[in-house]
């Protein structure tokens, strides 16, 4: 018997097939089992949290008052941005990154034991789930998925040694890898020797590679005795219940996207005379850089979807002031500053609608 | 002729037999299996017992004949497969550590409770630093000592009530003997 286990031992590390597949096959049969055994499991925390809850109510509700006094205000910010997020991209022509598509699944199994950082979720191939996918809680990234059966699949937690994940340190954008080494906080590795990585920076997921979505919180960076940047992850491995599992597909294998939804509007009639008007109608006005493409191009007989709606914004709004720049004024990208709210409804360049020149989405 | 029929056990009878024969493998099964049922999130905590390896120990210390060395590899098994580890790993200590606790068994099996309990530590501190040892080679590096040091630690101290549990099964249903 020793010499079997210490011949699986060996032929383990060969990650064979048959391995895989019996390890699957044994996790399939007992996720029913550890299910219904975490049931009550559930229920005993909640009674627990809920016995905390009504132990710390009242400091509970006034912090919750001041948070959300703050995060109203946050919110008034976040909006602005968002909007001026949208009219950008619309005016770069960026493409959208299409919505993901998620599965939800309870977790029933704990972690594998001191080694190993694994956790089964009863969700499997049935439900759409696949290795390699994403799995994300309310606070952030959880891990991937390492193998999936019919009901039931493995997620390898972001703490787990066999962990790697592409991210990026904000603000600065510093690229890295999140390596877990069996610990409670994976480092942070593969940084440049030149960054200024600080403790408090946040993480999130780059997408390199293309399996996660970029942009998803991981957490913040600490940097532990050691001198070891690492980072604490904002979801907690000790209360994970309910986990959504990331279904992503890479872009480039997606259809164009529509623009934003913030910049849908109804279907504007092609006047490109009537975009250039508000710069020859002000008194005293230089005469612009380059002349209006409207005046010398014949007009477009379907203007692009973005350029047209960004255009029929100023109908509902004040009418805005265009920023008109003396010919001598080209700005460089190293000059290009953020411009106030008020000179964001400037309409777009003209550019923009000229059929054929641009590949704009909607319109193939 | 009735004499005879009288000396033949039922079919009913003959499963019965049977359960209990492997009754104690069987809970050597659920043992594993309950040590992967988030019980200590209740607590807040992801660290769980290995309550495998208390099955393994009070089974071949208290009933070695009904708890063969097979049973602990099985037990051993399962948990790897389960655990998404190295398969083997477990396997490999949990035989070891069986072997090693047959050899000793009569040191603890009369013994005051506190000395059936001072083996399980040992026996404990001994499957974790095999366990330790082989993950560490199979991965290649040196893995922290704190997950497994917590997990021993939580593993032994929750010893007595599973002793309890198994003690109060074996009187009620095993045969004596």
């Amino acid at each position: 018997m020793l010499t079997l286990a210490a011949a699986l031992l060996l032929l383990g590390r060969a990650e064979t097939y048959v391995f895989d597949e019996a390890r699957q096959i044994v996790t399939d049969m007992t996720a029913p089992l550890l299910e219904i055994a975490s049931r009550p499991v559930a229920a005993a925390r909640r009674v627990v949290e809920l016995t905390d809850e009504y132990a710390y109510v009242f400091d509970e509700n006034e912090r919750l008052r001041a948070e959300n006094a703050r995060l109203l205000a946050w919110k008034e910010a976040a909006l602005k941005l968002e909007s001026k997020l949208a009219r950008y991209e619309a005016l770069l022509n960026v493409q959208i990154d299409p919505a993901i598509k998620y599965v939800s699944g309870r977790v029933v199994s704990d972690n594998g034991g001191p080694f190993v950082d694994t956790v089964i979720v009863n969700a499997g191939r049935a439900a759409g789930a696949k290795s390699g996918d994403g799995v994300i809680d309310t606070d952030g990234l959880v891990g991937r998925i390492v193998a999936t059966g019919e009901k039931a699949s493995r997620i390898l937690l972001l703490t787990d040694l066999n962990s790697r994940i592409p991210v990026v340190v904000e603000p600065a954008h510093y690229k890295a890898v999140l390596a877990g080494d069996n610990t409670d906080w994976p480092k942070l590795e593969y940084l440049t020797s030149l960054s200024s990585v600080s403790p408090g920076d946040r993480v999130v997921t780059s997408g390199d590679g293309g399996l996660l979505p970029p942009g998803i919180p991981v957490g913040l960076v600490i940097q532990t005795s050691d001198g070891f940047l690492r980072v604490q992850t904002f979801a907690d491995r000790d209360r994970l219940d309910f986990v959504r599992i990331l279904k992503y597909e890479f872009p480039t294998q997606i259809d164009r996207q529509d623009p934003p939804a913030a910049l849908l509007g109804p279907p504007v009639e092609p006047k490109p005379v009537e975009r250039v008007k508000p710069a020859a109608t002000i008194p005293g006005a230089p005469k612009p850089a380059t002349p209006a493409l409207a005046d010398t191009a014949p007009a477009p007989a379907k203007p692009a979807k973005p350029a047209a709606r960004v255009a029929k914004k100023p109908e509902t709004q004040p009418a805005p002031q265009p920023q008109v720049l003396p010919p001598d004024s080209a700005p460089s990208a190293a000059t290009m500053q953020p411009v106030p709210d008020a000179e964001e409804q400037v309409p777009p360049p003209e550019e923009d609608v000229v059929p054929g020149t641009q590949d704009t989405p909607g319109t193939e | 002729m009735a004499k005879l029929e009288s000396y033949t056990p039922t079919p009913g009878a003959r499963a019965g037999r049977i359960v209990l024969t492997v009754l104690p493998f069987v809970m050597g099964l659920v043992c594993v299996l309950l040590s992967f049922v988030p019980v200590g999130r209740i607590f807040g905590t992801a660290v769980m017992p290995a309550f495998g390896l208390m099955a393994i120990y009070y089974w071949a210390v208290v009933r070695p004949e009904m708890f063969p060395v097979y049973a602990a590899f099985l037990v051993g098994l399962l948990s790897d497969l389960l655990s998404g580890g190295p398969i083997g790993l477990w396997a490999f200590a949990y035989v070891l550590t069986y072997i090693i606790v047959l050899t000793q068994r009569f040191l603890g099996m009369n013994a005051p409770f506190s000395v059936f309990w001072f083996g399980f530590l040992l026996a404990a501190i001994f499957a974790g630093f095999i366990g330790w040892g082989a993950a560490s080679l199979f991965y290649g590096a040196f893995l922290p000592i704190g997950p497994i040091a917590w997990h021993l630690f939580v593993t032994v101290a929750l010893f007595p009530l599973f002793a309890w549990i198994f003690g109060r099964i074996e009187r009620r249903i095993l045969p004596s003997g």
